[in-house]
């Protein structure tokens, strides 16, 4: 068994030597089958070396053979020192569980398509069962090219965001992916922020959503930011200041579709009676809040109230083609442009809570 | 040796550093260049009989830039290549600072005596920092803003403002600036390459910033690129896509070990005074927050792209080959 010259296709699957081309093996790859690895370089004399990929480029394809061979001659970092591996088909088991429920390829801003279908069940059962959204205008969203969803912001958590996200992809005709951005109190959240990344969230960030919508995609924000999830019981439904219009001048530079959505129920979702500011800092996120469930309940607590929630999507406004793209530079327009939005988002909101007929009991029985 | 001088002239700092040894092996085979001095503080691996000649130059002394430039002026250099940099943190952070930060200093002296036409620095996308703030896709106007404690990213980023300046005093010297993400592949060694290597990794709990490499041989033929090519300015030299650490980390098989920020931070406070680790404790800043930057520009006006996607670099590191056996290494750039 020890003798180097020991052919490599000896059928004992554990033993590991250097003239055995299976050395680097990805046979226990989880996302496909490699039953027929080829020949490697670093494996020795009697490796027949596969086809040149480009036939006419054989120089440059001996010259990397020989940079390779000349390096297994010297021992170099991982080859070598993976041969003195203990335990190598744990390694190669550890490796193959490892990447269980994650994808091998993210896109540029981190969603991951496996870890998106992982969570799927949750969002649908969110979204059909315990918050029994009812979406409307969804024929407002464009099947192709990008377009800027505004929408309010209301909860602890970003339950809306979610929704949001959800609608579109199960009951828009084209299941497109909306990417939300995510402000950075959330996105720097152990655990949540991560969450958020995997499944399509995106930092708030100018520079990121000018170039998600430059790649086309639709993008969703809540100018009201953070002060939209501080809002007490008391305010609830009533849209704070929309940042400092960002989103118009995103939507001016892109020309861009704006389309004002309105959420209803994420309110009653998690109602805020208060919030704690102390010690909430030394935990690295800027309040607790205290609702009906939260601290008192426990970490059952954060789970939201199964309110009955509206979201509407209203008509798109299209700021680029009325105004062009200089007048992102104009300040004074660009503000009364965001609250002219922000109008339009209250009266959407207004509309959706007319449909309620008393204002607490209705609000969780629809 | 015989000045057989028809063709570019091609001075090379940091010789023995992954990237200095491409280069050379890379212009050793152009006929376009007629001689290429390599400049280091040892010998490099060369090819007996070429065009490549090494003169030996420590960038520490204090009064090396007079030294460079005669250098400069009785070879003619036409195109200067600066990659005199550590690839990895050291303790000897005093000797690393006169190497990085003084050295830079002495080749722009030199380079401000006797003018070479073109100027190439190697650089990292280290320069820009790890922050909560950074935008997905960095691109090089961000600003450099380093990090807070660590000299080995300071002083890098002390030299690229330093060759910002000469830029915009000496117009006349195309000044290219290579910032290289973390390069990976199975033979170069820098700090990712070596804290990738151990079984087991840090991470940070509940954390995981998307990373980006680019293979060695991307990143060995970018620089070849900036040497022949006439672009000034910044660019990002970057592999294809981006991957989240921990999927780095399970497409490697090492171990992950979750730890809460104030227990790592000491941790690893302890482990680098004590010099068991290689990385200092300012690197945690790397697994906690985004520093990927953007390699359009690179593209468009260096003609450069890369061709391995990540997931492919990391299985080079590891040393498996692509499915269907061909080494698609070499022929990438032919």
């Amino acid at each position: 068994m020890t003798d180097d010259s020991d052919p490599p296709d000896s059928g004992d699957d554990d033993w590991y030597g250097d003239s055995d081309p299976r050395v680097p093996d990805a046979s226990a790859w989880p996302d496909r089958d490699l039953g027929f690895l080829g020949d490697d370089v670093y494996l020795g004399d009697h490796v027949q070396i596969a086809e040149p990929v480009t036939p006419d480029d054989g120089a440059a394809e001996m010259r990397e053979l020989e940079r390779r061979l000349e390096q297994h001659r010297t021992p170099v970092f991982p080859i070598d020192l993976r041969r003195r591996l203990p335990l190598e088909g744990v390694w190669r088991r550890w490796r193959a569980l490892a990447m269980w429920g994650r994808s091998d390829v993210v896109d540029d801003f981190g969603r991951d398509p496996r870890a998106t279908a992982r969570w799927e069940w949750l969002f649908e059962f969110l979204y059909s069962r315990w918050f029994r959204v009812q979406a409307t205008g969804l024929e407002h969203i464009p099947d192709k090219g990008g377009a800027l969803l505004v929408a309010n912001h209301a909860g602890s958590l970003p339950y809306d965001s979610a929704m949001v996200m959800h609608a579109v992809r199960r009951d828009h005709p084209a299941r497109r992916d909306v990417r939300p951005l995510v402000e950075d109190t959330v996105f720097h959240l152990p655990f949540l922020g991560l969450l958020m990344n995997r499944i399509g969230g995106v930092r708030a960030d100018p520079e990121n959503a000018e170039r998600l919508l430059m790649k086309d995609e639709l993008v969703a924000v809540f100018p009201e930011g953070e002060k939209g999830m501080a809002k007490l019981w008391k305010d609830r439904y009533r849209l704070q200041r929309f940042g400092r219009g960002g989103f118009v001048k995103l939507a001016l530079r892109t020309s861009a579709p704006i389309i004002p959505v309105a959420v209803v129920g994420a309110e009653e979702a998690a109602p805020m009676l208060g919030k704690v500011t102390w010690f909430a800092k030394n935990i690295g996120i800027p309040w607790i809040p205290v609702t009906p469930t939260f601290p008192w309940l426990g970490p059952a607590g954060l789970l939201p109230l199964p309110s009955k929630w509206y979201v509407a999507f209203g008509p798109p406004i299209d700021l680029g083609k009325a105004h062009g793209p200089a007048a992102a530079e104009d300040r004074l327009l660009v503000n009364k442009l965001a609250d002219q939005i922000r109008t339009q988002i209250q009266d959407m909101i207004e509309q959706l809570l007319g449909r309620r007929r008393s204002p607490v009991l209705s609000a969780y029985l629809g | 040796m015989a000045s057989s001088t028809t063709g570019r002239v091609v001075a090379v700092t940091g010789a023995c550093t992954y990237l200095g040894g491409e280069l050379l092996r890379r212009l050793e085979e152009d006929p376009r260049y007629g001689r290429v001095l390599a400049l280091d503080i040892r010998p490099p691996a060369l090819a007996p009989g070429g065009k490549t000649e090494f003169i030996k130059i420590d960038l520490t002394q204090p009064t090396i830039d007079g030294e460079l430039a005669t250098l400069l002026e009785r070879h003619a250099v036409d195109t200067f290549v600066h990659g005199a940099f550590l690839s990895h943190p050291t303790h000897a952070s005093d000797w690393a600072h006169e190497l990085e930060d003084v050295g830079t200093m002495h080749v722009l002296n030199a380079c401000a005596g006797v003018e070479p036409r073109r100027l190439v620095m190697i650089s990292t996308t280290l320069v820009y920092g790890a922050h909560p703030k950074n935008p997905n896709f960095l691109t090089e106007d961000a600003e450099l803003r380093g990090h807070r404690d660590s000299r080995f990213v300071n002083d890098k980023v002390r030299a690229e403002r330093q060759v910002q300046r000469y830029a915009k005093e000496h117009p006349r010297v195309e000044v290219a600036v290579l910032r290289f993400a973390p390069i990976l592949g199975p033979t170069v060694s820098n700090l990712y390459t070596r804290f990738l290597a151990r079984p087991v990794a840090l991470v940070m709990m509940g954390h995981d910033p998307l990373m980006q490499f680019v293979h060695e041989q991307d990143a060995a033929f970018a620089l070849q690129r900036a040497v022949e090519s006439h672009a000034t300015g910044a660019f990002n030299i970057v592999g294809k896509g981006v991957l989240p650490y921990t999927t780095v980390l399970a497409l490697l098989g090492r171990v992950p070990i979750p730890m809460p920020q104030l227990v790592a931070r000491q941790l690893t406070k302890v482990l680098w005074t004590t010099q068991i680790v290689g990385s200092p404790p300012s690197f945690l800043d790397f697994l906690l927050y985004l520093c990927v930057a953007d390699g359009a520009r690179a593209r468009r006006e260096l003609g450069f792209s890369a061709r391995l996607s990540i997931k492919r670099t990391i299985l080079d590191f590891l040393g498996i080959p692509p499915d269907d056996g061909a080494i698609d290494i070499a022929g990438a750039h032919a």
